[in-house]
């Protein structure tokens, strides 16, 4: 009896010995040294051509983000034009009208937003410009990436300065703390780095790519930025030799304006920068554009929101019969070229028909039309750049071609509209191109600075509130000056 | 890995000197019975000290027992004062004293049990069956009243779980559960246990008395035990209820005329015109809540089988739970089973298992179907004379109302089809080897394994215009948990003379795993979405990482508790845990705590008081921590969102991104908390009386949470770090009266009352505040503020002075673009206008004061449980009213009472309240959070055991039960009661409506 139950006594020990051992991982320093969960460290990144690669994607991908394409781009870089106005239903955002009467003051949320999504881009983009020379790498495929984020840096400043004057210039990932807190350059400062990024990369980029890469950034697109960088600085002889650039590469107009913005047309021989988007099967979080939805006609499955209209004002720019008014503005009561039949007891009297996706390729569960791409530059804006170059530098037969290479394409072959701008005064010439980039560009995000450019912005905005030596410029995101602890300071008039 | 194999060596050894510590085993045999009235008592536990040997009396109250000779048999019973006696005979009688005294029971602390009067730090327990009759799925949701400085938020979803807060509010981004303990095993959230299955929870406040589980304690920790098998008697128990819930406090809308008044106000002020010709003659319209809301069934059934031999107990329980929501088609089941057996394979030495089992399934809603019907227009018809769905957005009643108020409520409910299953199964193994009389080596392991999913279908279908699906889609997301935990402890309890020590050394490891993914495809043929996602088109198959955690701690604690004569009580614990979320940086830290009690009648100078019975003064200090910061946050991580996900080519074919988009801290530490206590208890009045008052400081150092960073980074915007210093300080005490009447009427009464302050003590950001609170606001406004010197997440904007009444007041005021009918702010720093620097703080979220009381009565055969409870001090942020995308429903009370022309009001604003400048946040949306409820009523009824007999059974008792019957409050939103994430607390931004619910109930034992 005494042995069995000595013998229990021993088993039981030893199962006791076997428990313990079994937690005995808890007191070993490995069982504390667990690896990341679903994330790679960055010190795992930045080592092969594919990281490069994805961080370069990263870059191209964040383009298309809320803040970089949807209200924060209306509100700032558009409604303050007597192009568009908020639209949708009267009492949502009522927000937006500040942008559209100029009564915006410093904690509006657009402006923060606007902030923020340009800085994103430029982050990206520097990390890509600070990461991407140590990798060992194909050279030629190195320094094609390292131009592609130039370029993607530079359109986020160019945009940033156009709308904010002086801003924080960042040109590298901040190290630490120390060089978080930015002050604001110079305007001339900030233009400076666009430029020269901007030359660096047009000496890199290619005119074209194969098939597959058909969407990055190219020479043409580099070059045709620095025409407008250089409009906006109005140094002609820039504008003149970069056009001229530019029009040696081969882009020609489509035959049909409203084609221009249809998606068979993405990427077309008349674009020079696209921002791309897609509607991903089975991915809706990567078919994140809402550029077509907050722009969509109002009340019709697969429309949209129904915001940024086009005024009225807008609609009576046009000269008679210019085929670019129905191309560019869908009126309620009517049927589009792609057959929608459009409300006529809608909300607006008027949508956007650039950013317009006929109805029928809505899928349900993604945002309507999140397959349009962006066209940020098209070649009749680098026409017209080059026109008002070469008339601002005397050359009025060229300025008056490139005009006509635009108007005779607005034409459609009609003879009875649109007729040949004849004029060589060096003023009337100037109208008549500005006249003709409103409507060229409408709804394209241009007009509004490209007045305040002109420095026709009280005249032609005055009416809505615009007051010179204050609108100029947006005032810049109180939350900003508030963290900066006072480093940042306020636009003038703000 | 010394000191684990030192600790097992010496239980090795030890169990060979086993044999000859128990030689002469003699058999003692009694009866036990109560003192006052003579009557045997049923199930009184018996137990030879210094063993695990133990049994309990049978129903005639006799007892049988084999012991040593020397051996001191113990009595306890609940409710009595334990007995010790020597076994000297074969016979032994023992009549057992009534203990109306709290401080002589056992209560269940942290690794071990204690006498209450032995305590020196702050712990409260509730029965299980306190729980009980509360009819409450959830155990938690049970408690809301019962402990002094405990606050519980009920949220009315079926199947969720409350948020307990435990004095006060400490960290801001760190891990804000409290920690429970099962039964050994440690736990985020105990939804998955039937309350009936509890014995005892207890409620460990101060930092002394959580120190002993370290790094997860500094929210408290609720320990929970479970019911196990009483030995010696067999009984069949029945436990079940059926009811219903229904809205109460619910809050009127307009009509559909009043709408139609308000819209065409809002749209002609905004420069349109009107939208409804006629609003008279939509009439009242549609009263969506009471086209929507219901009143919801409920029915619970518990079976349990308890009993035991000698050498083995077992409690068998299972339970079903059948409750509908409040919402039309919401419906939660969950069936529960708990096992508990524990056996003796041979003397001084006892394993056992525990195992809960839960499966709980929910047809879900959609969750923003109380925005939903907060904004639906009353003018749209439930369904038009065709059947077709009333559509507000395609023009077909002659308008379009967009933004909010797109939806048809009732489409939304019938076409939304989500259901979840979850299966979780926990429960421990342990062993316990009682050896040299005084030594108690346990070793247990413990784990719980979760699989929780939820299955969405969408059919194509077409309600409104902006209710349709063009293609079908099928989602299927899955979570699974895997936890487990392995502890030794080793525990020796010795009483030489006046001196008795009990010492406890132990060691733990855990590991914690999460992860989580989901499935996704589209054109899945209705009826087949169960199984078949290959269906679905190829291409848009997709998967979807939903993350995964992984954390492992080691820890080693051990703990000296001194008593001597009773009188001087010392403790003192010292815990050392390891984090993997620390590794490299600050990979172990160390947490001690001391508490010191006297028991001043012990006294000689009070033994010839007559007041006191019993009096306690005691004091603690202890040092716990939170490791639930998020996994390796000083790694700077690469993020690969989908929405980095470029595209290129015509195709657009998608490319992989992948960037870096946060700034890390260069260190973090682990957040600390340090805690200190002062009590004084005691009974008085013959036991009658009997109180608890205690006054505790805690402050949370090194508390984590991210700061906003400039923008310009261009990274997302906050930087996490530890940030900041917070205080909890309070009193709470509770008061209880108890009659010890033999007469047929007994009753007892007991009040709690927590006080709490919360203050901020220092930031890292200094001055500068951080603002948050954006949940449920319009145009990304904050409405709260963390500031130091001021309490976590206060609401913070301006201050309304009136409504501008005229166009003249406001171009002479500081808001020029304000229109007649806006609210008018106080420009507080009177520089002549109003921005930013103008507002100030309107209320405080974290409630200053909890209260409860709770009452049971008892007369002859009826028993009557009565239970108050509130909340005092606290604000909330109405953030329904003003979050409107345009033509939104309004209240009936907004619409009475708002400002329609010069002179009409000077409190409310016009229909316009969702513009920028109302919106903002500001006074007129606080409005105090107080409220006082009647938590539960009950009311009982027991058959008298003649007639239970009758029909064999051994007791029958009826029940009528009353849960938040009468709710009083001034807000004018659903519910006061809203959680909330630290500094997002306290806004009530379309929560789930509060709801009573009435039962009817039967207990029988067989």
């Amino acid at each position: 009896m005494k042995n069995i139950k000595h013998h229990i006594y021993k088993s039981v020990s030893v199962s006791l010995l076997a428990a313990a051992t079994l937690v005995a991982p808890g007191c070993k320093k490995e069982f504390l040294n667990v690896p990341q969960q679903a994330q790679t460290p960055v010190a795992q990144f930045w080592r092969t051509a594919d990281d490069a690669t994805k961080a370069v994607n990263a870059a191209y991908a964040n383009l298309r983000s809320w803040n970089n394409i949807a209200f924060a781009p209306i509100a700032v870089e558009s409604l303050g034009s007597d192009d568009s106005e908020k639209g949708s239903s009267t009492n949502d955002a009522t927000y937006l009208n500040f942008y559209d009467q100029f009564t915006v003051t410093s904690t509006e949320g657009q402006l923060l937003s606007f902030w923020e999504g340009e800085y994103q881009t430029i982050n990206f983009a520097n990390q890509v410009l600070d990461n991407v020379p140590g990798i060992t790498m194909d050279d030629a495929l190195k320094s094609r990436y390292l131009a592609e984020a130039k370029f993607i840096r530079a359109y986020a400043y160019f945009r940033l300065v156009r709308a904010f004057g002086d801003v924080p210039l960042r040109l590298n990932v901040p190290a630490d703390p120390s060089v978080y807190n930015l002050p604001r350059s110079p305007k001339a400062t900030v233009w400076a780095a666009i430029e020269k990024d901007l030359t660096d990369a047009s000496a890199v980029l290619p005119q074209s790519y194969p098939t597959a890469d058909v969407g990055r950034i190219t020479k043409g697109a580099a070059l045709a930025l620095l025409a407008k960088v250089s409009m906006y600085q109005q140094k002609w002889s820039n504008v003149l030799n970069y056009t001229n650039q530019v029009m040696a590469l081969g882009y020609s107009l489509l035959p049909n304006y409203e084609k221009v913005f249809r998606l068979e047309n993405e990427n077309s021989s008349e674009s020079i920068f696209e921002i791309q988007c897609a509607l991903i099967p089975g991915n809706a979080a990567a078919s994140n554009s809402q550029y077509s939805q907050v722009q969509g006609v109002r009340g019709v499955a697969g429309g949209g929101w129904g915001f940024h209209v086009p005024t009225q004002d807008l609609a009576n720019a046009y000269e008679a019969g210019d085929p670019r008014r129905s191309g560019t503005i869908i009126f309620r009561g009517t049927t589009t070229f792609e057959g929608d039949a459009i409300p006529a007891q809608g909300d607006n009297p008027m949508y956007n028909y650039k950013s317009y996706v006929p109805f029928s390729l809505w899928v349900s569960g993604f945002n309507e039309g999140a397959q349009q791409n962006v066209r940020v530059i098209r070649y009749s804006d680098v026409l017209l750049m080059n026109a008002e170059a070469a008339n601002e530098q005397g050359n009025t037969a060229q300025a008056l071609a490139s005009l006509e290479m635009v108007r005779a394409r607005a034409r459609q072959g009609n003879a009875n509209i649109l007729p040949r701008v004849t004029t060589t005064d060096k003023t009337a010439l100037r109208d008549a191109i500005w006249k003709e980039r409103r409507v060229e560009l409408a709804m394209e995000y241009d007009r509004y600075f490209d007045v305040i450019r002109q420095g026709r912005g009280a005249q032609v905005f005055g009416p809505k509130g615009w007051k010179a030596n204050k609108n100029e410029v947006w005032p810049i995101p109180q939350n900003e000056i508030d963290l900066s602890g006072g480093v940042l300071t306020q636009n003038p008039g703000y | 890995m010394k000191r684990i194999y030192a600790v097992s060596l010496l239980a090795l050894l030890l169990t060979f000197f086993y044999d000859a510590t128990f030689a002469q085993n003699v058999t003692v045999s009694g009866k036990v019975s109560d003192a006052t009235n003579g009557q045997p008592l049923v199930g009184v536990s018996v137990g030879v000290q210094g063993t695990s040997t133990g049994t309990q009396t049978d129903v005639n109250g006799n007892y049988k027992i084999s012991a040593a000779s020397n051996a001191q048999l113990t009595f306890t019973y609940v409710g009595y004062v334990t007995q010790t006696l020597a076994a000297t005979g074969a016979n032994l009688d023992v009549k057992l004293a009534p203990s109306v005294n709290d401080l002589q029971q056992v209560v269940v602390v942290g690794y071990g049990t204690q006498r209450k009067v032995d305590v020196t730090g702050s712990v409260a327990t509730v029965k299980g069956e306190e729980l009980a009759k509360q009819s409450s799925p959830n155990a938690v949701s049970a408690l809301q009243g019962k402990v002094a400085g405990v606050n519980i938020v009920n949220s009315g979803a079926p199947g969720s779980s409350p948020r307990v807060t435990i004095r006060g509010t400490g960290t801001i981004y760190g891990n804000t559960n409290v920690l429970y303990v099962v039964d050994g095993v440690w736990y985020n959230d105990i939804n998955f246990l039937n309350p009936a299955d509890i014995d005892n929870i207890s409620v460990l406040k101060d930092a002394s008395s959580t120190a002993i589980y370290g790094i997860r304690a500094s929210n408290g920790v609720i320990i929970v035990t479970t019911k196990r098998g009483r030995k010696g008697k067999n009984t069949i128990n029945y436990n079940g209820y059926a009811g219903f819930q229904r809205v109460t406090n619910q809050v009127k809308m307009a009509n559909a005329t009043e709408y139609a008044t308000a819209i065409n106000e809002l749209t002609v002020g905004n420069g349109g015109t009107a939208m409804f010709a006629d609003p008279n003659s939509y009439g009242t319209g549609t009263d969506w809540y009471k086209q929507v809301l219901r009143s919801a069934f409920t029915t619970n059934h518990q079976v349990s089988l308890n009993g035991g031999s000698e050498k083995s107990d077992y409690n068998i329980s299972l339970g079903l739970l059948n409750q509908d929501g409040i919402v039309e088609t919401n419906s939660f089941k969950r069936y529960t089973l708990s096992i508990s057996n524990n056996i003796s394979p041979i003397k001084n030495l006892e394993v056992g298992v525990k195992l809960n089992g839960s499966y709980s399934r929910s047809r879900d809603i959609n969750n923003s179907i109380f925005y939903q019907l907060y904004g639906a227009a009353p003018v749209v018809p439930v369904f038009n004379s065709n059947g077709t769905y009333g559509d507000p957005n395609d023009g077909s009643l002659g308008f379009r109302l967009g933004g909010g108020s797109n939806f048809n409520p009732q489409a939304t409910i019938d076409f939304y089809n989500q259901r979840t299953e979850r299966y979780q199964f926990t429960g421990n193994v342990f062993a316990q080897l009682t050896f040299l009389k005084d030594f108690k080596f346990r070793t247990s392991f413990g784990g719980e394994f979760t699989n929780g999913q939820n299955q969405n279908y969408t059919p194509v279908y077409r309600a409104t215009l902006a209710q349709l699906a063009t293609v079908s889609s099928l989602s299927r997301y899955r979570g699974e948990t895997r936890n487990w935990i392995a502890e030794n402890t080793l525990t020796y309890d010795k009483k030489i003379g006046d001196h008795k020590v009990t010492v406890l050394l132990g060691q733990t490891a855990q590991r914690e795993q999460l992860y989580a993914y989901t499935l996704s495809a589209q054109n899945v043929p209705a009826g087949s979405e169960n199984a078949y996602f290959s269906l679905g088109t190829p291409n848009t198959r997709n998967i979807t990482d939903n993350g995964s955690t992984l954390n492992t701690f080691a820890s080693y604690f051990a703990r000296v508790n001194y008593n001597y004569k009773d009188k001087y009580l010392l403790n003192a614990s010292i815990r050392r845990d390891g984090a993997s979320q620390f590794y490299g940086s600050s990979t172990y830290t160390n947490l001690p705590s001391v508490g010191a009690g006297w028991v001043i009648t012990q006294e000689d100078f009070m033994k010839d008081q007559q007041v006191f019975n019993t009096l306690k003064l005691r004091g603690s200090w202890g040092k716990v921590a939170n490791a639930g910061v998020p996994f390796n946050i000083t790694i700077p991580a690469t993020t690969t969102s989908p929405a980095l996900t470029a595209i290129f080519g015509p195709d657009q074919t998608p490319y992989v991104g992948t960037s870096i988009n946060t700034i890390v801290p260069p260190l973090i530490l682990i957040e600390r908390s340090v805690g200190t206590d002062i009590g004084l208890e005691g009974a008085l009045l013959d036991n009658r009386l009997s109180f608890d008052i205690d006054f505790y400081n805690r402050e949370n150092q090194n508390a984590v949470f991210g700061i906003p960073v400039l923008r310009s980074l261009g990274t997302t915007g906050t930087v996490v770090g530890n940030q900041a210093t917070i205080r909890n300080r309070g009193i709470e005490g509770v008061v209880t009266w108890r009659n010890n009447g033999k007469s047929d009427f007994k009753y007892s009464i007991s009040g709690n009352l927590g006080y709490n302050q919360n203050k901020v003590l220092e930031v890292v950001s200094g001055s500068t505040p951080i603002y948050a609170g954006g949940s449920g606001l319009s145009n990304g406004a904050l409405a709260t503020r963390t500031v130091v010197g001021r309490p976590i997440g206060e609401f913070y904007g301006y201050q309304v002075a009136g409504i501008f009444q005229t166009a003249a007041e406001v171009s002479s005021s500081a808001q020029p673009t304000a229109k007649p009918g806006d609210f008018k702010y106080v420009d507080t720093n009177g520089d002549g206008l109003i921005d930013g620097r103008d507002r100030v703080v309107l209320g405080n979220p974290n409630p200053r004061f909890n209260y409860g009381v709770n009452t049971n009565f008892s007369y002859k055969d009826f028993d009557l449980t009565i239970d108050l409870q509130g909340v005092a001090g606290a604000e909330i942020y109405n953030t329904n009213l003003a979050y409107r995308f345009g033509n939104e429903n309004f209240t009936k009370d907004f619409y009475d009472n708002r400002w329609r022309g010069a002179g009409t009001s000077n409190t409310y604003p016009s229909v316009n309240l969702g513009a920028t400048n109302n919106a903002a946040p500001n006074s007129f949306y606080v409005s105090s959070a107080a409220y006082f409820r009647v938590r539960n009523l009950q009311l009982g009824y027991t058959l008298p055991s003649v007639i239970a007999n009758k029909i064999k059974m051994q007791r029958v008792r009826l029940y009528a039960n009353a849960q938040n019957a009468i709710n009083v409050f001034g807000y004018k939103g659903f519910s006061p009661e809203v959680g909330g994430t630290p500094t997002n607390a306290g806004l009530d931004a379309s929560v789930y409506p509060l709801f009573a619910t009435y039962n009817f109930g039967l207990n029988v034992t067989f």
